[in-house]
């Protein structure tokens, strides 16, 4: 991608005014400009506004946009609420290089279908906070976008969940073929699938199906997990077709099911 | 634009593109031991250490690394040098194209984890790539290397 004008803002409020009033392009971690061809006429950093962080407050965890893929992978608070959920989530990502530039708020914002990072979180019932203010359901950012320029500020967690991820790839550090996390949110089911190869979706009529039982039989969970796979949509591409996809997915939402079950 | 940049404990000021990519950069200013490999964020080879963390340089921002501290291989020639004593042992260090940004990945998790298991050790450096070795002769070197580090 190539940049005509490189801007560092030095706090949210000049970030904003850039990305609304001179159509600036906020830009995450950039990892992947490399490989873009577009022309971005006004990319503004947001390294070193201090979105770089992992915090409990107000009853939610909140994850700083600028927060890596590594800090993530490694965060005590975060394996602390939901095991190793984050670490299983990201750590087929490349290599750790990678993961010490790529950023929460530019995979979200980007909205990547092949990403791992924002099945785990709409299964999760992640909300993303833009600023000044305005926070949106993250499975309905993902959906419907934002409706116009955006600054996305931070990302907002339940404090605790059990939740379990799966995924299948041709090779390691490759794009997934297929992604699912499960999550049980103490009063009924998430469940995500990204890598579509479209971007991620709930299966809301497989959650419905789920309802509220902490412990739905194997014979419930097999049922949920095929209702998921025939209420997507899936797509071919390079990696596989969406027949390959549609009959891989019940088996691991299954796993991902039966291991937050227990 | 012009940007200053910290490598090895030097300043350099150099002229940059907005939008180029740390490898580029560092090359232009003679900092030839960071190598372009893959280009794409895949192989590894362009690894330099940015305030302390390992980095894909092909994939960071130039214009973001003002105001950091980059280091390149040269600046940990000491330690690389001791490392690359038992990659030679080993038989581990053929064409030597991914060796600089090996090294620095083995340095990094040194300092990042206490007495690592072989899975640890192949996890760390899932993104360091060697077309050569088959990496058995690196995995018996780095455990070798470190156990002689923790002796």
């Amino acid at each position: 991608m190539e940049i005509l004008e490189y801007a560092r803002p030095r706090n949210m409020d000049e970030a904003f005014r850039l990305i609304r009033e001179r159509r600036g392009t906020a830009i995450g971690g950039a990892a992947w400009l490399r490989t873009n061809t577009k022309i971005m006429t006004l990319g503004v950093d947001l390294a070193g506004l201090g979105l770089e962080y992992i915090r409990e407050a107000g009853g939610c965890i909140e994850i700083g946009a600028m927060t890596t893929y590594r800090e993530l992978e490694t965060s005590p608070l975060l394996k602390s609420r939901f095991g190793s959920l984050f670490d299983a989530t990201v750590s087929h990502v490349v290599g750790i290089q990678l993961r010490n530039i790529i950023t929460v708020g530019g995979t979200v914002a980007g909205r990547y279908g092949f990403s791992d990072l924002n099945t785990t979180l709409c299964a999760l019932g992640a909300k993303v906070v833009f600023y000044p203010g305005q926070t949106l359901a993250l499975a309905d950012f993902i959906e419907k976008g934002a409706g116009g320029p955006f600054l996305l500020e931070k990302i907002l967690l339940p404090a605790s969940m059990k939740a379990a991820y799966q995924q299948m790839r041709i090779s390691e550090n490759d794009f997934p073929i297929i992604n699912t996390t499960s999550a049980w949110t103490g009063s009924g089911w998430r469940i995500a699938v990204g890598s579509r190869p479209a971007a991620t979706r709930l299966c809301r009529r497989a959650m419905a199906f789920l309802g509220d039982e902490p412990r739905p039989s194997d014979e419930k969970i097999a049922s949920a997990s095929q209702i998921a796979a025939d209420e997507l949509q899936f797509g071919s591409d390079i990696r596989a077709s969406a027949e390959y996809r549609r009959e891989i997915l019940p088996a691991l939402v299954r796993r991902a099911l039966v291991e937050v079950r227990g | 634009m012009t940007i200053r940049l910290n490598v090895n404990g030097k300043q350099n000021t150099i002229d940059c593109q907005a939008g180029e990519m740390l490898t580029e950069v560092l090359r232009r200013a003679g900092y030839l031991e960071v190598k372009k490999g893959c280009d794409t964020g895949n192989c590894g080879a362009c690894t330099v250490l940015v305030d302390g963390k390992p980095v894909l340089s092909c994939s960071y921002l130039a214009a973001r690394a003002e105001g950091r501290e980059i280091t390149t291989i040269q600046g940990l020639a000491e330690e690389a040098r001791a490392f690359a004593r038992f990659l030679t042992a080993e038989g581990a260090d053929q064409c030597g194209f991914c060796a600089p940004g090996f090294a620095l990945t083995v340095l990094s998790m040194k300092k990042e984890l206490h007495n690592p298991d072989e899975a640890e050790i192949r996890h760390y450096l899932a993104g360091n790539l060697c077309r050569c070795s088959g990496y058995e002769g690196q995995i018996r070197a780095i455990k070798k290397y470190l156990e002689a580090e923790h002796a």
